[in-house]
């Protein structure tokens, strides 16, 4: 009786998406790294202070900052491309609200897939939909890198310190395990 | 749990119909009610309805890899309680919303949660029994009950939003998904707001737009209406609505205010103007609310400035920033302004007529 009842949401005929990771690099020493700001306020001071420290502390160099057009939608193509051209590694983010925080797990998950390792900041808030929409680009296991809530209200300062305490995480998550 | 063995314990038609109920929410495909089961045959009679095949694919978020066909929207029309032959009104008011700038966007996910408004326009209404009148937000009425429900479990089943997960709102929108009303174009002293959106009087046409909240103005106290309108204006004004450099608003009219204003020589447009000159706040009252200062086109808190400077609500006098509708009851001077999410897209869909000319009668 109840297989009678039909699927209201579509998804069984819905194609399997796979994700594929990136190889992680050996080191950080002489690697470029792209930073993909998505808008949201304080993203920008953000990952700069991140670059900079990935800069002093790893010896990376970031080699491209670019701005996503539409802030809830996952990156578009040709920025994509550009940043993976010059790119070893990209930091993006941050999610910050209920749109962007997901798009930026499936920013993540798109540089992973032309082979660019990614770190995904996401404030904490908005762990579910971040890690909910990694589950709808393939990956539910990907490892989304959680700053906590709130960011847009920040200064300077604490912006900066947000930026020390996340680079380790940032460098281990796209470098290949100390041995 | 296989139908078959199901089907072996079920002797009871309504032991079956609780049953179903239960695998449905156990399923995660309500809305916090209980659904309807949409078989097979219940979902023809939907798609019997319209010309349009039932593969159309008739809205999509690529990125949530979701799409949702004419098929899929009878489905989760059926589940809200629609009769059939209110399917293609749920059609209209699905490309209507399709039209509007944020469903297609993220705002399906904001944490503002915000809830669409459907607008029904000509016979449609009394063919299908609208409610236009007493209690028009309702509830109390299947058709608009039902229309409001079905837009909220497409999204929530054919795109895939579900509160906690993807639908992230921080307290969401009273009234969310169950907000369809009927323009009372009999007593309005106006053109219907589907003309505003492109579609000719008399035309079955329905308009949506985002809603953030709505609120009540109740002015039985003037005779003066310009009074009356600058009612209308204090509330509209409002810092807390109020992010970007300018707003939107609207105001579903009750008969008794629309009628005052037009026997006062005022048109639709009259009204608009009147409310974009006046609507706004100081720059004082602004920074008391840390929203003095346009960045980008965000509002911020600034020290600079000058404190007698009046920032204006609107940005300009179109429909599609301060739509205005007639509905409700002629028992009152209450009136309702609705803070609009972003704008509305200025677009009336119209609402495919009865196939095979048979027009069912209103329940």
């Amino acid at each position: 009786m109840l297989d009678r009842i039909l699927d209201p949401t579509g998804l069984s005929v819905r194609p399997a998406n796979v994700a594929v990771p990136a190889r992680r690099l050996p080191s950080l020493a002489g690697a470029r790294v792209g930073l993909l700001n998505n808008t949201k306020r304080n993203a920008a001071q953000l990952l700069t202070e991140l670059g900079d420290l990935l800069r002093d502390r790893y010896g990376a160099v970031v080699t491209i900052q670019r701005t996503k057009p539409h802030v809830a939608f996952p990156v578009d193509e040709p920025t994509l491309k550009e940043i993976a051209a010059v790119s070893d590694v990209v930091i993006t983010g941050v999610g910050d609200c209920g749109s962007c925080s997901a798009s930026a797990a499936a920013d993540g998950i798109a540089f992973e897939r032309v082979g660019v390792p990614a770190a995904v900041i996401v404030s904490d808030a908005f762990e579910v939909t971040a890690r909910a929409m990694a589950g709808v680009h393939g990956d539910e296991n990907f490892e989304i890198l959680l700053t906590p809530h709130p960011v847009a209200v920040l200064n300077e300062e604490q912006i900066a310190e947000r930026a020390t305490q996340l680079v380790a995480d940032v460098a281990g998550r796209v470098c290949e395990p100390a041995r | 749990m296989t139908g078959g063995t199901l089907d072996a314990q079920v002797t009871d038609p309504l032991d079956g119909a609780h049953r179903s109920i239960e695998y449905m929410y156990d399923q995660g495909w309500t809305d916090g009610l209980p659904v309807v089961p949409a078989t097979r045959e219940l979902v023809d009679t939907f798609l019997a309805t319209t010309s349009r095949p039932a593969d159309e694919v008739i809205g999509r978020l690529d990125h949530l890899k979701r799409e949702v066909s004419v098929e899929l929207a009878a489905i989760n029309a059926a589940m809200a309680g629609c009769r059939p032959e209110y399917f293609p009104v749920v059609l209209a008011a699905w490309d209507a919303l399709m039209a509007e700038r944020s469903t297609v966007g993220g705002g399906w996910q904001s944490t503002s949660g915000p809830a669409p408004l459907i607008v029904v326009n000509g016979p449609v209404r009394r063919r299908l029994g609208f409610n236009a009148t007493g209690g028009v937000f309702g509830p109390g009425f299947r058709a608009n009950a039902t229309v409001a429900r079905a837009i909220g479990l497409i999204v929530r089943n054919g795109l895939g939003v579900v509160p906690h997960v993807l639908e992230q709102a921080t307290q969401g929108v009273p009234g969310r998904w169950a907000m369809c009303v009927a323009e009372n174009e009999e007593e309005s002293p106006w053109e219907p707001l589907s003309v505003d959106g492109g579609v000719a009087a008399g035309v079955d046409a329905v308009s949506t737009t985002l809603l953030r909240t709505s609120e009540f103005v109740d002015n039985r106290h003037t005779d003066d209406p310009e009074a009356l309108l600058g009612d209308f204006a204090d509330t509209i004004s409002r810092t807390g609505s109020w992010i970007f450099r300018h707003a939107s608003a609207g105001v579903v009219f009750c008969p008794e205010h629309a009628q005052m204003l037009a026997a006062a020589g005022m048109s639709k447009a009259d009204v608009r103007d009147w409310l974009i000159e006046r609507c706004g706040r100081s720059e004082a009252d602004l920074a008391r609310a840390g929203k003095n200062h346009v960045h980008g086109n965000v509002r911020r808190q600034s020290d600079d400035g000058e404190p007698g400077a009046f920032h204006r609500y609107f940005a300009d006098g179109a429909p599609k920033n301060l739509p205005i509708v007639v509905a409700g009851a002629r028992n009152a001077g209450i009136s309702m302004v609705v803070r609009v999410f972003s704008n509305w897209s200025g677009i009336s869909a119209r609402v495919e007529p009865p196939r095979d000319g048979a027009a069912p009668a209103a329940p």
